[in-house]
C-alpha cells in the first residue's frame, strides 16, 4: 500500500509537466526555466496533493488556464509568433559589439527567427558568433570560384531510373549525429549527398563550389570568406541562411546530440568564430592557418527551421525524422519500409540541378537501398540483376565466384572493372589495447607483431591482389613515411620478444607460458564476419610462435559497442580515411582520447602513466595509447602551419607509433574492383582519381533501354558481346 | 545411484557382449522383454550399433584423422606424438622449433633414407590446419585422393573430412550431454510437481508455463553475444550447452509430471506408503523406474533436435566459437560457395541427413519397443 502511494506521488510532477508541455509548442511562450524542485519542496508538494484525483483536477485547471493565456497571446501578437519584445516600429535598433541583440534585447534581423535558447547561446559565446556589416568585409580579398577546374562527370549522363543498392543492416536511426548514427546508411543521407560550402576537387588539388558561389582566404590564413549561393535551398523548400552556420556550431557543440567526438571536433578551440556580414556572406575562422584551410572550414549548414532548438528529447524526436538536405536525394517517410528498405528520391527541381560540377551527377531518379544481411546472398541477388553493382574486392568473388569465364561476364551482360584510385586506404589493422595485460608490455606487443603472418594472408586469402600496409598513415603522398616497414612474420623474433616479456616456457600444447604458468593468449575482437578466414589463418600461424589467438567475431554493431568500451585486447577493424592533405593522429593516438584525465595530469613526473586513470570510452583511441612524448608531438603537429614541418612531424609520429607497437598494419588495395550490369554507365575514365568507392561521386547513370535489352537477351540466352566484359582503368595507377 | 539405471547398463552390456554373456546385471523381466523387442527391430537396432560405432570412431579420431604421426622412428627412438605433448621440429633435426610437420618429415625421411620412418594416420590432416604447402592452393580445392583430401578442402584449405569427423564428435557429445542434463532437470522438476501435487504443483506449473514462453533462440543469441571472450572454447561450449538446457527442459517436465501423477494413483504406491516408505524411496524406487519408459522414447528425438539446433546456431554464427570444427559452419561455407565448391555442401548435408535419419530410426525402434500396449500387465 505504502509503495503504491509513493508511486502515485512520483507520477504527479510528470503529469503536470506533460500538461504544460503540450500547450507549449511555441518556444517564446515557454515559462522561465526553474531549477529542479528541492527535496523539501517536493516533500511539501507531496503533503499537499493527497491523492491522484485532486492532482488531476489541478492539472486540468492549470492546462485550461494555460490555453487561455496562449490564445490571449496569439490575439495580442496578431496571430504571429513574435517575441513579446518584438521590434517596436520607429525606433532604430542599436546593436552592441557582437551584434546578436541590440541594447533593448531585440535580436538582429538576420537572427529574428532564432529560438530563445539559441540566441542565449550566441550571446553567451559572443566571441564565437559575430554579426557584422557588409562594410566589414576586408577589401583586397582574392575571391575564387573554381571556374578553372574541370568537371569530373560525363556530359553524356542521363537522368532517370532506379539504382538498386543494398545495406547490411537497417539503419538504427535517420539522425546523422548521435548514438548509432555513424552507420553505413549515413553516407546516403549526408556524406555522399549533402553539400558543403566548398568541395575539394577529386582530380586536382583545387576546389569546386558547393553551397558557396565563391570564397576567399583572409589575410591571417585562418579565416575563409564564403558567399552563399542565393538559390541554395533545403529539400523542404526553405532557403539556406547564413545563420544556419551559426546554428551548425550551436548544434554540434550541444550536449543533447550526445556526440562527444563532434562536440570536440567542432569545439571552440578549433572553430574560433563565424561572422555573418549579410544575408549571403559569412566567414569562418579556424583556430590557426592551415594549408588546406578552405576545405577544413567548409562546413555543412544545419537547417535551423527544422530543429529550432535542442533539448533532451533530441535523440528520440529525430530518431526517424531525416533532416531536410541540401543534396539531391531525400528520404520521405512513405518510402521507408522499416527493416527492409529505404528508397531515396531525387528532388524534381533540385536547386543545384544545372550547376557546373553537379549537372551530370546524381543521375538516378531513385536509390532503393534494401537490407540484405548476408554478403553472399547479396552477391546472388546481384547475379539475378536485382542489384546494379557489387564490390568485388575480395579475391573469392573476383576469381572464384565471378571469374572472367562466368556466363554473365562472357556474354557481355555484366562488366568486371578494375579502377586504380589514389586515396588513403581504409586502415585495416589489428589495434592492440596497450592497457590490457599481457599487451601492456612493449615486448609482448612487438612479439605479437612478429607473430602475425599477414604475408601469408595476402598470398593465400587475397591471392596477391593486395599489398601490405606499412604504417599508420599510408597513402598521404610525401606526408607518409618514406621507408618504414611493417614488422614481418618471424617465429624467431616473435619468440625472442615473448621471452623478454617472460614467456619462455613451452606448454604441452605448444603455447608459451610465463613463470606464473599463464598462457600467452590474446583475444582478437572483430565485427567482420567476412574476414573470418583472414583471422583463422593468422590464428593458426601465430601458434607457430607459441601465441594463442582466440577469435571473437560478433555482429558489426555488437563488436563496435564492445570495442568502444575499450575492454578488448586486440580489435581488428578498418576506418575509412578521408582524402586529406595530411594524416590525423590526435583521434587514434592522443592520450586525451584514451583517458578521462586531461593533458599531463595523467602522467607522473617521469612521464609514465599514473595508477588508476579512468579509461575514456567511445573514442577512436582503440589502442589506449598514452605516451607523453607522442602527445607533445601531436599537439605541436596540430598547431603547425607549415607543410614542410608538418611532413617532418608526420614522419616522426609514424616512427614513434611504430616503436610503440600498438598497431599491426594490415593490407591496402591500390584499386577499386566492382562488377556492374551493363545498363549502368560510367564516364570515360570511370571516375575521379580520389574515388574511395563506386558511389561516392555519383557519376554513373542508368540506361533504361539498355536494361530492357540486356534483360531480354539474358532471357533468350543470347550473348551481346563476343568477349568477356572486363575493363581496367589504370589512368591513375601509381607508378 | 540417482535412479535405477541398471536396465540401461544391462542394455549396453547386452549390445557389447550379446553372445558372450560373461557378466550380466540383473534385469527385470519387463525391461528384458523391451530390450529383446528392440533388438528384434532390425533397422533401429543396426542404426543404433552403427551410430555407436561412428561415435566411438570419432572419439578416437586422433588416430585416424590427424596431422600428428601415429609413430615416428627416429635415430633408434620411437615417438608417439598423437596424445603426447607437442614435439618441436628440432627434435627430428629440422630447423624450426614449432610443431613438427609430419607429412614433410615423412618425405624427408624417405629422401634421406637413413632408416627413419613415420606412420601417418589415414587422413594426415588436423581439422584446424590449413594445408598451404602447395603454392597454388588458395582454398576450396576439390577432393584429391593423392593428397588424401578425400572430401576436398574448405575456403582456408582445411580438410573437410577432418572437420566433419571432429564436428560430429563435438555435436554428438554436445547432444548427449544436452540430453542427460535436460532429463535430469525435467525429472527433478516433474517428479517434484507430480508427487507433491497441490500448491507445489500449482506454482511449479505456472513457472514452467512462463519459462516455456521465453523465446529460446533469442535468449541463446543474446546470451551468447554477451559471453565474455576471455572464456576458453571449453567454457564457451559448456555455457552454450547450459543456456540451451536451461531453456528447453520444460517440455519434458510436463511429461514427467503427468506420468508421475498417473503412477501415483496406482495401488502399489498406496501400498508402499502404507508400509511407511519415505517419499524419496517411493520416487526413486517405484515411480521413476516406471516413468522412465515414457522418457526413453523421447531420447533419440531429443538428440536429433540437439544436433540440429547446434548446427543451426552455428550456421547463424551464434554457436561454437570459430574455428571450432562444426557442421553448421561447414554448411554455411558450403551454401556460400555452392557453385564453386559443391563438395562441401554435398558431404555436410549427406553426413547430417544420415546421422539424423539413423537417430530417428533408433527413436522409432525405441518407441515401438517401449509401447505399453504390448506389455500391459493388467488383466
Amino acid at each position: 500500500m505504502q509503495k503504491h502511494k509513493l508511486k502515485t506521488f512520483s507520477i504527479l510532477p510528470l503529469f503536470l509537466s506533460l500538461f504544460i508541455l503540450t500547450g507549449c509548442d511555441n518556444n517564446q511562450l515557454k515559462p522561465p526555466r526553474d531549477m529542479p524542485p528541492s527535496p523539501e519542496k517536493r516533500e511539501s508538494e507531496k503533503n499537499f496533493l493527497t491523492d491522484r484525483e485532486s492532482a488531476r483536477e489541478l492539472a486540468r485547471e492549470f492546462a485550461q488556464e494555460f490555453a487561455q493565456e496562449f490564445v490571449r497571446h496569439l490575439k495580442e501578437s496578431n496571430s504571429s509568433f513574435a517575441l513579446p519584445t518584438a521590434v517596436k516600429p520607429g525606433k532604430k535598433p542599436d546593436f552592441t559589439h557582437s551584434g546578436i541583440v541590440d541594447n533593448d534585447g531585440r535580436p538582429h534581423p538576420l537572427l529574428s527567427h532564432c529560438a530563445e535558447d539559441v540566441l542565449e547561446y550566441y550571446k553567451k559565446h559572443a566571441d564565437c558568433f559575430t554579426m557584422a556589416t557588409g562594410a566589414d568585409i576586408p577589401a583586397g580579398l582574392i575571391w575564387l570560384n573554381g571556374s578553372k577546374e574541370k568537371e569530373f562527370s560525363s556530359p553524356s549522363a542521363k537522368k532517370g531510373g532506379t539504382w538498386q543498392a543494398y545495406m547490411r543492416d537497417f539503419p538504427r536511426t535517420f539522425r546523422t549525429i548521435g548514438p548509432d548514427a555513424n552507420g553505413a546508411f549515413r553516407s546516403y543521407l549526408l556524406d555522399h549527398n549533402a553539400l558543403g560550402l566548398v568541395h575539394s576537387h577529386p582530380n586536382t588539388d583545387g576546389y569546386y563550389p558547393g553551397l558557396a558561389t565563391s570564397w576567399a582566404v583572409g589575410e591571417d590564413g585562418a579565416t575563409v570568406f564564403y558567399r552563399l549561393d542565393p538559390n541554395a535551398r533545403y529539400s523542404d523548400g526553405k532557403q539556406v541562411r547564413a545563420s544556419d552556420y551559426f546554428f551548425f556550431l550551436y548544434f554540434m557543440r550541444n550536449k543533447h546530440v550526445q556526440a562527444p567526438w563532434y562536440n570536440d571536433f567542432y569545439g571552440k578551440d578549433k572553430f574560433k568564430k563565424v561572422t555573418i556580414y549579410n544575408q549571403n556572406t559569412l566567414s569562418i575562422t579556424f583556430y590557426k592557418a592551415k594549408p588546406d584551410i578552405v576545405e577544413r572550414a567548409s562546413i555543412r549548414p544545419k537547417p535551423e527551421h527544422f530543429y529550432s532548438e535542442l533539448d533532451g528529447e533530441f535523440l528520440t524526436k529525430y530518431q526517424w525524422k531525416p533532416e531536410p538536405t541540401t543534396g539531391p536525394y531525400v528520404v520521405y517517410p512513405r518510402n521507408v519500409d522499416k527493416g527492409k528498405s529505404v528508397t531515396l528520391v531525387r528532388q524534381k527541381d533540385w536547386w543545384a540541378d544545372q550547376k557546373k560540377f553537379f549537372r551530370y551527377r546524381f543521375n538516378p531518379n531513385q536509390i532503393k537501398v534494401s537490407v540484405i544481411r548476408d554478403y553472399n546472398k547479396a552477391f546472388e541477388v546481384f547475379l539475378k540483376g536485382d542489384l546494379d553493382m557489387f564490390g568485388l574486392s575480395k579475391a573469392e568473388f573476383w576469381y572464384g565466384k565471378l571469374p572472367h569465364e562466368h556466363p554473365l561476364v562472357a556474354k557481355g551482360y555484366l562488366t568486371k572493372a578494375t579502377f586504380y584510385n589514389q586515396t588513403p586506404p581504409p586502415s585495416y589493422a589489428l589495434r592492440i589495447n596497450s592497457r590490457q595485460p599481457p599487451m601492456d608490455d612493449l615486448n609482448t606487443r612487438k612479439g605479437f607483431h612478429h607473430a602475425i603472418n599477414f604475408d601469408l594472408v595476402l598470398k593465400k586469402v587475397f591471392r596477391g591482389d593486395f599489398v601490405r600496409m606499412n604504417s599508420v598513415a599510408d597513402g598521404y603522398g610525401t606526408r607518409s613515411h618514406p621507408s618504414i616497414q611493417a614488422r614481418e612474420f618471424s617465429v624467431k623474433k616473435a619468440k625472442s620478444f615473448f621471452a623478454k616479456a617472460g614467456y619462455s616456457k613451452l606448454g604441452p600444447d605448444g603455447i608459451l607460458l610465463n613463470a606464473l604458468g599463464q598462457k600467452l593468449s590474446v583475444e582478437v575482437l572483430t565485427g567482420y564476419k567476412h574476414f573470418e578466414d583472414v583471422l583463422v589463418v593468422l590464428k593458426e600461424q601465430a601458434k607457430k610462435t607459441g601465441l594463442e589467438i582466440k577469435l571473437k567475431i560478433l555482429e558489426p554493431t555488437a563488436a563496435w559497442k564492445a570495442a568502444n568500451e575499450k575492454n578488448h585486447q586486440v580489435f581488428f577493424s578498418a576506418f575509412n580515411s578521408s582524402v586529406e592533405l595530411f594524416p590525423r593522429f590526435w583521434e587514434p593516438f592522443h592520450s586525451d582520447n584514451a583517458y578521462e584525465e586531461v593533458g599531463n595530469s595523467k602522467y607522473t613526473d617521469d612521464g609514465s602513466l599514473k595508477e588508476g586513470v579512468t579509461t575514456k570510452v567511445s573514442t577512436n583511441n582503440f589502442t589506449q595509447t598514452a605516451v607523453q612524448e607522442i602527445d607533445k608531438l601531436i599537439d605541436l603537429y596540430r598547431e603547425e602551419e607549415n607543410l614542410a614541418r608538418i611532413t617532418e612531424m608526420s614522419h616522426q609520429l609514424i616512427e614513434k607509433i611504430h616503436d610503440h607497437a600498438v598497431w599491426v598494419p594490415g593490407w591496402k588495395k591500390p584499386w577499386l574492383r566492382l562488377g556492374y550490369w551493363n545498363w549502368i554507365k560510367f564516364p570515360e575514365n570511370w571516375g575521379p582519381k580520389e574515388s574511395r568507392n563506386y558511389e561516392e561521386f555519383h557519376v554513373f547513370w542508368i540506361e533504361p533501354k539498355e536494361k530492357q535489352r540486356i534483360i531480354n537477351a539474358k532471357k533468350e540466352d543470347k550473348p551481346i558481346a563476343t568477349e568477356p566484359s572486363v575493363k581496367i582503368y589504370d589512368r591513375y595507377l601509381a607508378k | 545411484m540417482f535412479f535405477r539405471m541398471h536396465w540401461l547398463l544391462g542394455w549396453i552390456q547386452e549390445c557389447a557382449l550379446s553372445k558372450g554373456g560373461m557378466i550380466r546385471l540383473k534385469l527385470n523381466p519387463l525391461a528384458r522383454k523391451k530390450l529383446s523387442r528392440f533388438r528384434s527391430i532390425r533397422r533401429g537396432y543396426w542404426s543404433f550399433i552403427f551410430l555407436l560405432f561412428i561415435y566411438g570412431l570419432s572419439l578416437g579420431a586422433e588416430l585416424f584423422v590427424n596431422n600428428k604421426a601415429l609413430v615416428v622412428f627416429y635415430e633408434g627412438d620411437l615417438y608417439f606424438p598423437t596424445y603426447a605433448d607437442q614435439i618441436g621440429g628440432d627434435r627430428f633435426g629440422l630447423d624450426y622449433s614449432y610443431e613438427t610437420n609430419y607429412r614433410e618429415l615423412k618425405k624427408q625421411f624417405k629422401e634421406s633414407n637413413r632408416g627413419n620412418w613415420v606412420l601417418l594416420p589415414i587422413v594426415p590432416y588436423d581439422p584446424y590446419e590449413m594445408d598451404y604447402q602447395d603454392e597454388n592452393a588458395t582454398g576450396l580445392s576439390p577432393p584429391n585422393f593423392e593428397k588424401r583430401h578425400f572430401l576436398g578442402t574448405d575456403k582456408t584449405e582445411r580438410d573437410v573430412l577432418a572437420r566433419l569427423l571432429y564436428g560430429f564428435r563435438i555435436a554428438m557429445t554436445f547432444a548427449i550431454a544436452y540430453l542427460l542434463l535436460t532429463y535430469l532437470i525435467a525429472m527433478g522438476a516433474g517428479s517434484l510437481m507430480g508427487y507433491a501435487g497441490g500448491k507445489a504443483d500449482m506454482i511449479g506449473l505456472r513457472f514452467v508455463e512462463i519459462w516455456a514462453n521465453v523465446p529460446f533462440l533469442y535468449m541463446v543469441i543474446i546470451l551468447v553475444s554477451v559471453m565474455p571472450g576471455w572464456w576458453g572454447v571449453g567454457w564457451q561450449v559448456s555455457s552454450l550447452l547450459l543456456i540451451m538446457v536451461l531453456f528447453s527442459w520444460t517440455g519434458m517436465a510436463y511429461y514427467v509430471r503427468a506420468s508421475i501423477y498417473k503412477e501415483k494413483a496406482r495401488e502399489y504406491i498406496s501400498a508402499a506408503q502404507v508400509i511407511g516408505a519415505s517419499p524419496t524411496r517411493i520416487i526413486f524406487r517405484h515411480l521413476l523406474p516406471n516413468v522412465i519408459s515414457t522418457l526413453v522414447t523421447f531420447a533419440p528425438f531429443t538428440i536429433a533436435a540437439a544436433i540440429s539446433s547446434v548446427t543451426a546456431l552455428d550456421f547463424l554464427g551464434y554457436g561454437l566459437p570459430p574455428p571450432t570444427p562444426s557442421w553448421g559452419e561447414l554448411l554455411k561455407q558450403g551454401v556460400n560457395n555452392l557453385r564453386i565448391a559443391p563438395w562441401i555442401v554435398i558431404s555436410t548435408v549427406t553426413a547430417l541427413v544420415v546421422t539424423l535419419t539413423l537417430v530417428t530410426f533408433v527413436g522409432e525402434a525405441v518407441r515401438e519397443a517401449f509401447d505399453p500396449k504390448k506389455f500391459s500387465t493388467y488383466e
